[in-house]
């Protein structure tokens, strides 16, 4: 296997192209700074009364324009040290948007100074921005106008503060002991009663006879995988809209990262989307190592692509299990936890642990792998393909299930770019959009895989590019087995975390360098990284800024799982209330992802 | 059907144990025991679940139900998804501030006699999820009988919590009715099960290393088996 840098991303010269472009739209006093970021992302700071002109030529106007809101987050940053002559303000709102034509990302930032933190809302341009400026308010302060809806996402109404201040209390125990007397229990069950007005729904139908009714599912609902909670009006058994309620599973990962250091950040990646172990930590640690220049061996990179694919399975076995009993097939799920048992015996014996493997160390992974691993993964790889004919047979060519999902929650490709989705989302309109083959990460550029696609862009596809996906992740196991190269399973670099226990007894500086990564944690260079990957369920980044200490100052994750769970009123508006649970067991989603 | 003659079970043999003798064959089929015990013996073989997840720990939870592990085999199969039905609440995840009162809620529609087992390290104590939405441990605001260490605690650990929850519930004496008998309900007070293995864990020299890996046959009819030899939740 070749040498090859663990990403690969925009080239210079479409770096310097895209300001360019931006330049001769706006002149050069449009543009507050150009900001050099370790991931090569151009990276622009506008200011707050040019924002919306930015967007929507970036959006509608430009050759090859960016349809793609990825992103959109903020950064307190009254306490950063580093400054590095940018026109940083008390508050930072960033753009992240996406070209499919350019392949290339761009990120607009806005300064926010005065103490009247508002911006303008971009609901218009693109609809996803809706939660995403809900989640700015809820977690900063800062008011989007003309936004319809701005009130809290994740957390509870009547929340005091809002968490990701710098000035929040962190931790629970910070916040003094959770009780829970009779009186708070019935502020709280109020604070959750749905009140239709407050969504702009009407409770009466235009035919003076003829009531709405509304039927709230979850969060403890078996057909809602987990804590989710949707209000849905009806008219009869067709959905006329629904209002989802999230937040019931928001562990403040992003707060969290603000105190661990960059190595015992790790563990909670795992927990982010709990289905996909390793596939977590991929983006985590590439970021890392983008921003500390670290380059990881062969051996190590070979390795992560294995585990990758291996935990995209079993997250793949549980959506496949679980999507065909919500429409009605009891027994698949049995057959398809078995093989996720024996794909977790994979795992354990590889990595020691099942869901949450923490596996990969910033340079590399904890270990080498274990004498006989080919033995097992060979079995796995022999075994499998039938088992997955047998699965197709049982699930995919059972006349229920189509009937249940071909012409289900159907979109365009448009709205999939519109809408934010990525992944087996997006690939089941058309477009074979994977990360892993368009923008290689971790050498996957080395391996032969296909990209599937669908064609229709409903549940029946995303259910088929779920299951071609499951073959060629087999395939790309069958080559790190076969082409397994040797070498070190991490890097030597300073940086690396923890550096190799092997030499520690040997020579003093690598026992200082162990004991300082391990008690005090690595320390990064200041600067910014992203460097987005395809996990099992879409596009995963984790956006880090250092301002050179041994923890974050801003850690960003971008889920697929939130950008596909806000799209589900669109899909399912007109279909029948037995449809939604169709439509949500494609998504394949996790409420961690979710709320994060 | 079998027929008593001249006092003996037509067609016993020495397979049935006895010499089929009507003192015999009653000892053998007839169970004399206080009512009390008696419905305490039901009540502890057939814990009915609530269907309700909350992370990573319901994953495994719901991996205890399928085929590798089976947890039929111990009468704790039937999933409600009302709590209406269910006896045993089961914390398997983080317990958010958001979603503790929909849990205090559900524990309270449930019938007693309820339990609580409290499933991974989040629910007990809120594990490594110091956060500020997170409630530090689903005790702060329900009873719990069994804590489950682990994050998560894998499907046989999660058996073996149950095994314990069996035989608190076995031990555990209710008031057979209203008009008689004493009215309170009397709890067993279990032994720690950290104090229980302590010994063992002491006496453990042998731990895993990678030159030997804990399972190597994928396709074996005994794979499940063993899952099931090894010892449950590793400190």
């Amino acid at each position: 296997m070749n040498h090859r840098p663990s990403t690969i991303e925009d080239a210079p010269a479409h770096f310097s192209g895209l300001v360019e472009e931006l330049e001769r739209h706006f002149g050069s006093e449009g543009i507050l700074a150009v900001q050099p970021t370790k991931d090569e992302i151009t990276t622009v700071w506008v200011d707050t009364n040019r924002l919306r002109e930015a967007l929507r030529y970036l959006k509608s106007e430009i050759p090859r324009p960016f349809p793609m809101l990825f992103d959109l987050s903020a950064t307190d940053e009254r306490l950063r040290r580093n400054h590095d002559g940018l026109p940083i303000g008390t508050f930072t709102v960033f753009y992240r948007l996406f070209s499919f034509d350019r392949n290339q990302s761009v990120r607009i930032k806005v300064p926010l100074r005065d103490e009247h933190l508002s911006l303008p809302s971009v609901m218009d341009l693109w609809p996803n921005a809706d939660w995403y400026e809900r989640e700015i308010y809820d977690m900063f302060g800062i008011r989007f106008e003309g936004h319809p809806f701005l009130r809290r996402l994740l957390m509870p109404s009547w929340w005091n503060g809002h968490p990701l201040q710098k000035d929040h209390p962190a931790r629970g125990t910070e916040m003094g002991r959770f009780q829970l007397p009779p009186e708070k229990l019935a502020m709280a069950q109020e604070a959750l009663q749905f009140k239709p007005e407050d969504w702009g729904l009407a409770r009466r139908h235009h035919d003076p006879d003829f009531d709405y009714m509304f039927i709230n599912l979850g969060p403890a609902h078996t057909g809602t995988h987990g804590v989710l909670r949707l209000v849905t009006q009806l008219a009869g058994e067709e959905i006329i809209d629904i209002v989802p309620d999230i937040g019931f599973h928001h562990r403040a990962t992003e707060k969290i990262a603000e105190r661990q250091t960059w190595h015992t950040f790790i563990p909670y990646t795992d927990r982010v989307d709990y289905l996909q172990g390793v596939l977590n930590e991929m983006p985590y640690c590439l970021s890392v190592e983008r921003l500390a220049g670290i380059t990881v061996p062969d051996r190590a990179q070979v390795i992560r692509v294995m585990m990758c694919e291996f935990y995209r399975l079993a997250s793949h076995l549980v959506w496949y299990g679980t999507f065909a009993q919500d429409v009605g097939a009891l027994s698949p799920v049995f057959y398809m936890f078995t093989d996720r048992e024996r794909i977790h015996a994979i795992t354990e014996a590889i990595c020691g642990g099942r869901m949450h493997p923490n596996w990969f160390r910033i340079g590399g992974v904890s270990q080498d792998l274990p004498i006989g691993w080919d033995k097992l993964v060979r079995q796995f790889v022999d075994y499998f393909p039938s088992r997955l004919d047998e699965y197709e047979r049982l699930v995919m060519d059972n006349p229920i299930f189509r009937q249940r999902t071909v012409g289900i929650g159907a979109f365009t490709l448009e709205d999939a770019m519109a809408w934010g989705a990525t992944g087996p989302m997006l690939r089941a309109c058309g477009l074979p959009w994977d990360l892993r083959k368009v923008r290689p990460y971790s050498g996957y550029d080395q391996f032969d895989f296909e990209v599937p696609v669908g064609s229709h862009g409903d549940c029946y596809d995303r259910a088929v590019v779920h299951v071609l996906e499951m073959r060629q992740s087999l395939r790309i196991i069958r080559q790190c087995l076969e082409h397994m190269p040797d070498g070190p399973y991490k890097s030597l670099d300073p940086l690396a975390t923890p550096p190799p226990k092997e030499r520690t007894m040997q020579d003093i500086e690598t026992l200082i360098h162990h004991f300082l990564g391990v008690s005090w944690g690595p320390v990064l260079p200041p600067g910014e990284a992203e460097v987005p990957t395809e996990s099992s369920k879409g596009q995963t980044s984790y956006y880090l800024t250092s301002d050179g200490s041994q923890v974050s100052y801003r850690t960003r994750i971008r889920t697929p799982s939130f950008a596909h769970i806000q799209m589900v009123p669109f899909m399912a508006r007109g279909a029948l209330l037995s449809d939604l649970l169709a439509v949500l067991g494609s998504i394949d989603f996790v409420l961690s992802d979710v709320d994060r | 059907m079998r027929v008593w003659h001249n006092g003996r079970l037509e067609g016993a043999s020495i397979r049935d144990g006895g010499d089929g003798s009507l003192t015999t064959v009653v000892g053998q089929s007839v169970l004399l025991a206080k009512l009390q015990d008696m419905l305490a013996w039901g009540r502890k073989n057939s814990l009915w679940p609530l269907n309700f997840g909350l992370s990573c720990c319901y994953v495994e939870m719901a991996t205890s139900l399928t085929s590798v592990y089976d947890v039929a085999r111990f009468g704790a199969e039937v999933v409600r998804g009302s709590p209406r039905q269910a006896d045993v609440l089961i914390v398997s995840g983080t317990v958010f501030i958001k979603v503790a009162p929909i849990i205090k809620q559900l524990y309270e529609q449930m019938m007693e006699p309820r339990w609580v087992i409290s499933m991974g390290s989040c629910a007990n104590s809120g594990g490594m999820f110091d956060a500020y939405s997170v409630v530090q441990g689903v005790d702060k605001f329900l009873p719990v009988d069994v804590y489950m260490p682990g994050c998560p605690p894998p499907p046989h650990a999660f058996m073996e919590c149950l095994l314990l929850l069996q035989d608190k519930v076995g031990k555990e004496r209710r008031p057979l009715s209203w008009w008689f008998g004493p009215q309170e309900v009397r709890k067993p007070i279990m032994p720690s099960m950290r104090d229980a293995k302590r010994e063992e864990r002491v006496r453990r020299r042998e731990y895993p290393t990678t030159d030997k890996l804990p399972r190597t046959d994928l396709l074996s009819p005994h794979f499940a088996g063993e899952f099931l030899d090894r010892p449950a939740s590793q400190p």
